[in-house]
């Protein structure tokens, strides 16, 4: 089995300009038509003031329709003439509205809960996500807050990384696990944004729970695959989630208490309909419990988060927007060790429409992961952060009913801090020491291209061109040979390379750089009103990379960017899709894809990662590469709604010894990815019992995580030691489990005050789920054996949620 | 500092309703391998003229006989400089016994095993280490500040990497513990080492109380040495644990001449070794 060469290339900036010229004159030439008058203008939701992206606006009796952007704004282009304007969007009454048309036209319109709702507070099922027939999106998942809050979720607490996994192509390692792994992607290959702000660590304590607190977010969006040419950075999805604006009509408080934390959040205008902000937290008291235990007294383990967002509007055309995150995970041992680490993210944004045709967003945004470490018995500490200013402009650009053009740049400036050792106490052992700090700057700049050629083929296509500049204000190591790491061929085995000098680089200086055209692209072809087919291609670049040679990603791990030993990820993605409505309830999506993911480092056997300035000297380099088929059925109507999902999916490496010689890791033989899941089935569904109780539940079955089991053992030094077979090449024990859940919603409709008692049960067939599996000696018996990790056996959990 | 996070995810596990539970798993079975265990340990103020080294086979991972000796194999160890030769006596238990070796300190040695019409052959260099300056007691170090651990100070040379590897065995224990200790964090410090037992149900562990006796080795190793011996303390502690790497082979420094794809486990090793005997009051 071969797989391709990297076909990675420094592309010169002058083949992208003329690249981009291209495309913009092709662009071009599709304009002249005859006298035109824009339509554009805002779709918010009435009750609250939120802006509503994928809304949408057309003209009845025509082929002319749009949906509103990310910020939901909206612009359609149309001859002189009487029209009627057909605002709608899923959950809510449509707006139907005439109009004359014989001059531009700024229409905002705000959206009611469709009224057959407003009884039935958040639990009308009429909230799963619609799928999209006529445009080229695919491996697109959008989930609205509502739906997440009905998915039973472990110990009650409302999980965005948890829902995420019960669609097709989402998996993690398990319970107990951070992050998530996208079409048999590792976790460091997902963009997450909250505002647009980057996150490096999307768990709370280990994985589980994730920093996404329910009420302080409006939506996700999960790309799997063809991601638009606004996004790059990470080569197998982005993960968009957007915080509420806040409520700009009157003041209301959420919250909810639940068995291992508490929420409560504010929002309410600043300045009535025009400015608004949102305040939220959410802490967690399950160390509370820790306290109970006589053992564990002394231990605390707890997460907080806060989330705040503004708004202001300064005018018609400009709004400014200010949003944060901070949160933190805490453990302590006793006095002996004590651990913590969190997120801090700032994002300020300022929407401009400079006319009816374009409207642009500019944003500067900060964050920033970091973890510490105190261990007291060896008298040290330890810290270790990654932090980045990122500055973008976006603009989207209405050039017709036919074409929108999105069009920007963006540049983050990176500063990672591998780690810093500090003895604590004027007796201790260790020495001060701090690992070289990294700098980088990696450039972006995109064009991208909506383009409906015909009422049948729709068009989505783009171009990205990134640069990505590793800077100075380190030394670099240079080894014998080149060769950081070495295969001894006597012993068949990887050995750190000889170091035989340093080059020191200024602040200045670049260290070494890269460069990459992204091309995107993706097709649409409507067979009927009902059906389409898809199909796209998409290249994406990754300079940065989180090291981690654990089964599992832990905070610990730290990112490290490209350089001159470690090469840009790049993966390239096909794909094709099945898209059929069967009438407004069903719908059935089929995609397939293929992914190849060149230069994805692994790591040699016994690397040891934490705490090493050369990081080069345990890495070899390999390529990536995942297919799979996934299906979605889904119900989006009635009284019973949910989905259906399952994936048929391989994801496999292999890694040559490259510079290093040697036949490379698990002897130059392909194997399977921790991220492997032939068969991942999941089910979801909501029943609406009646107008006080809704049912829902969850079924989950996954094929094993490939792990190393040994294949043999040997006494040596008094121990039985474990010999070891081929990497990742048996699997862990089926996962699967049941959860059910019972929303109760009393009291009478139409109050300000509503209530609802959650009551969930996860696991119900308390099944012991391995999430690892370890081999030992017995030390009393001397015997060897072979231990399960399950975290979650069968979990109850009550939770009362309120709105205000 | 994987033992770290591994202590605090079972911190976390604990307080959820997570447990562990030991299981029937099915494991593949490879062929035999030779397991070559050869330890030339020099205790100070020894001759260090006795050796003895042992050579088995791999049995299958949940086999309940875990060791099979090796009889009829032909062993010696050459003196890389003048090319001395010291012949092995084969035991017929497994073992191999020399009571002429000569240790030199930073001499190269090779070890040749014949058995099977096969030859192994590994190279190692003796290694010093420094005295253990001290061993005391107490309870306030270590995890757990009510429980009694035994401490051992000894001085790391500066300026120069050194490695270490630290046995402890409560006698009457049937497994010992071992520690493998590098400088590049604490060069030229006193460091200290603590061996403190938590009572723990399902190991069988207990903590230490008066009167229990602790044989305590402290062996200067080198650099690759210490590779194989941090790797094999890694994965024989708990690996396939959530946040332990993942497994792999771990090769020693023996290899095969006749056939290289029939390498052996084990180590050939030569290191100065202190010991000390503590008896907790």
């Amino acid at each position: 089995m071969n797989f391709w060469n990297p076909p990675f290339q420094k592309m010169s900036k002058l083949s992208f300009l003329s690249w981009m010229l291209t495309l913009i004159l092709l662009v071009t030439a599709q304009l002249g038509f005859g006298q035109e008058y824009r339509i554009s203008g805002n779709i918010r939701e009435d009750a609250t003031g939120e802006s509503l992206f994928g809304a949408s606006v057309y003209l009845e009796g025509t082929s002319i329709g749009t949906t509103t952007n990310d910020y939901g704004f909206y612009s359609i282009s149309v001859k002189e003439g009487s029209y009627t304007l057909v605002i709608s969007y899923l959950g809510f009454d449509d707006i139907r509205e005439e109009i004359e048309v014989n001059d531009n036209l700024n229409l905002d319109f705000e959206l009611q809960e469709a009224s057959n709702q407003l009884n039935e507070v958040i639990l009308e099922s009429e909230n799963i996500e619609d799928i999209n027939i006529a445009k080229p999106e695919m491996g697109v998942n959008q989930l609205k807050v509502a739906t997440i809050k009905q998915i039973p979720a472990v110990l009650g607490e409302v999980d965005v990384i948890k829902s995420i996994q019960l669609l097709p192509g989402v998996t993690n390692n398990g319970e107990g696990s951070s992050g998530f792994n996208v079409r048999g992607g590792s976790v460091d290959q997902n963009l997450v944004l909250l505002d647009e702000a980057i996150i490096y660590n999307t768990s709370h304590l280990l994985g589980f729970f994730s920093i996404f607190n329910a009420d302080a977010i409006k939506d996700i969006k999960l790309y799997k695959g063809n991601i638009p040419a606004k996004y790059g950075g990470r080569a197998s999805s982005v993960l968009d989630v957007r915080q509420k604006d806040g409520n700009n009509k009157r003041f209301a408080m959420t919250g909810g208490i639940g068995t291992v934390s508490s929420r409560l959040a504010l929002e309410g205008p600043l300045v009535k309909d025009k400015s608004s902000y949102l305040l939220a937290g959410r802490g967690s008291y399950a160390h509370l419990f820790l306290k109970l235990d006589e053992e564990l007294r002394d231990n605390s383990a707890y997460f907080y988060d806060l989330n705040l967002k503004t708004n202001f509007a300064i005018s018609e055309k400009d709004q400014l927007f200010l949003s944060a995150y901070f949160g933190r995970d805490v453990f302590t041992l006793a006095e002996n060790f004590s651990s913590s680490y969190g997120n801090a993210l700032g994002n300020l944004r300022w929407n401009h429409v400079f006319n009816d045709r374009i409207f642009s967003n500019l944003s500067l945004n900060y964050s920033k992961y970091d973890y510490q470490l105190e261990i007291n018995a060896f008298e040290f500490d330890w810290i270790s952060e990654i932090d980045n200013y990122n500055l973008k402009y976006d603009l989207s650009y209405f050039l017709n009913n036919q074409i929108t053009l999105d069009f920007g740049i963006n540049g983050i400036n990176y500063v990672f801090n591998p780690g810093e050792i500090s003895p604590t106490t004027p007796t201790s052992g260790i020495n001060f020491l701090q690992l070289d700090e990294k700098r980088a700057v990696e450039g972006g700049i995109y064009i991208g291209a909506d383009h409906k050629i015909s009422e049948k083929l729709s068009l989505q296509y783009g171009l990205r061109y990134t640069h990505f500049a590793r800077l100075g204000g380190q030394p670099i190591t240079e080894y014998l040979n080149d060769q950081p790491v070495v295969y001894n061929e006597l012993l068949e085995i990887y050995q750190r390379g000889t170091p035989i000098g340093q080059t020191e680089y200024a602040r200045s200086e670049v260290i070494d750089d890269f460069g990459t055209l992204e091309p995107r692209l993706a097709l649409s072809y409507r067979l009927n009103d009902f059906t389409s087919i898809k199909a796209g291609y998409s290249r994406v670049a990754q300079y940065i990379h989180l090291l981690s040679n654990t089964t599992s990603v832990t905070p610990l791990d730290v990112w490290t960017p490209s350089g001159p030993y470690v090469e840009p990820q790049l993966s390239d993605q096909f794909a094709v899709g099945f898209f059929k409505k069967f009438n407004n309830e069903y719908s059935l999506e089929v995609e397939g894809y293929y992914k190849n993911i060149y230069n994805r480092i692994d790591y040699i056997d016994g690397s040891d990662l934490i705490g090493n300035n050369t990081i080069e000297t345990e890495i070899l380099t390999g390529d990536a590469r995942a297919y799979g088929i996934e299906f979605l059925a889904r119900k989006s109507a009635g009284r019973f709604t949910g989905w259906l999902a399952y994936t048929l999916s391989r994801s496999e490496q292999q890694t040559p010894g490259g510079t290093a010689g040697g036949p490379g890791i698990n002897q130059g033989k392909v194997y399977l990815t921790p991220f492997d899941r032939t068969h991942d089935l999941s089910f979801t569904g909501v029943f609406r019992l009646n107008k006080k109780w809704n049912l829902s539940t969850n079924v989950i079955y996954q094929t094993g995580r490939p792990v190393t089991y040994p294949n043999g053992q040997y006494v040596y030094e008094g121990l039985s030691i474990a010999s070891y077979s081929d990497r990742n090449s048996d699997r862990l024990p089926a996962y699967h489990r049941i959860d059910i859940s019972a929303i109760y919603t009393p009291g009478k409709p139409g109050r300000r005050w509503r209530g609802e008692w959650v009551f969930g049960i996860y696991n119900i067939y308390n099944r012991r789920n391995a999430a690892a599996i370890s081999f030992s000696q017995n030390r009393e018996t001397g015997l060897n054996e072979a231990t399960r990790i399950a975290i979650f056996g069968i979990v109850p959990s009550v939770t009362y949620n309120f709105k205000f | 500092m994987n033992r770290f996070i591994l202590l605090f995810v079972l911190l976390i596990a604990l307080g959820f309703s997570s447990c562990t539970d030991v299981i029937e798993v099915e494991v593949p079975t490879a062929p035999p391998r030779l397991v070559i265990e050869a330890s030339v340990d020099w205790q100070k103020g020894t001759s260090g003229n006795f050796q003895r080294i042992k050579l088995s086979t791999s049995t299958p991972f949940f086999e309940n006989l875990q060791e099979s000796p090796v009889t009829g194999a032909q062993v010696k160890i050459t003196n890389d400089s003048d090319g001395t030769e010291f012949m092995f006596q084969d035991e017929n238990n497994g073992s191999y016994f020399t009571a002429s070796f000569v240790p030199v300190i930073g001499q190269s040695y090779t070890l040749q095993v014949d058995h099977d019409g096969e030859t192994y052959i590994a190279r190692e260099t003796m290694t010093p280490v420094v005295k253990i300056d001290s061993v005391f007691q107490s309870t306030e170090n270590g995890f757990n500040q009510d429980a009694l651990e035994v401490n051992v100070l000894f001085t790391d040379p500066a300026n120069v990497p050194n490695f270490y590897l630290a046995k402890f065995l409560r006698r009457g224990d049937l497994l010992p513990t071992l520690f493998d200790i590098k400088d590049e964090f604490t060069d030229g410090n006193q460091l200290k080492i603590i061996y403190e037992r938590l009572d723990n149900e399902d190991t069988g562990e207990y903590e230490f109380e008066p009167g229990d006796v602790v044989e305590i080795d402290l062996n200067g190793i080198s650099s690759s040495y210490y590779d194989f011996m941090r790797l094999l303390i890694e994965q024989s502690g708990n690996s396939g644990n959530l946040f332990s790497t993942i497994p792999a082979e771990i090769k020693g420094n023996c290899i095969n001449v006749t056939d290289p794809d029939h390498y052996p486990y084990g180590y050939f090793r030569l290191t100065e070794v202190d010991k000390r005997v503590y008896t907790f009051q």
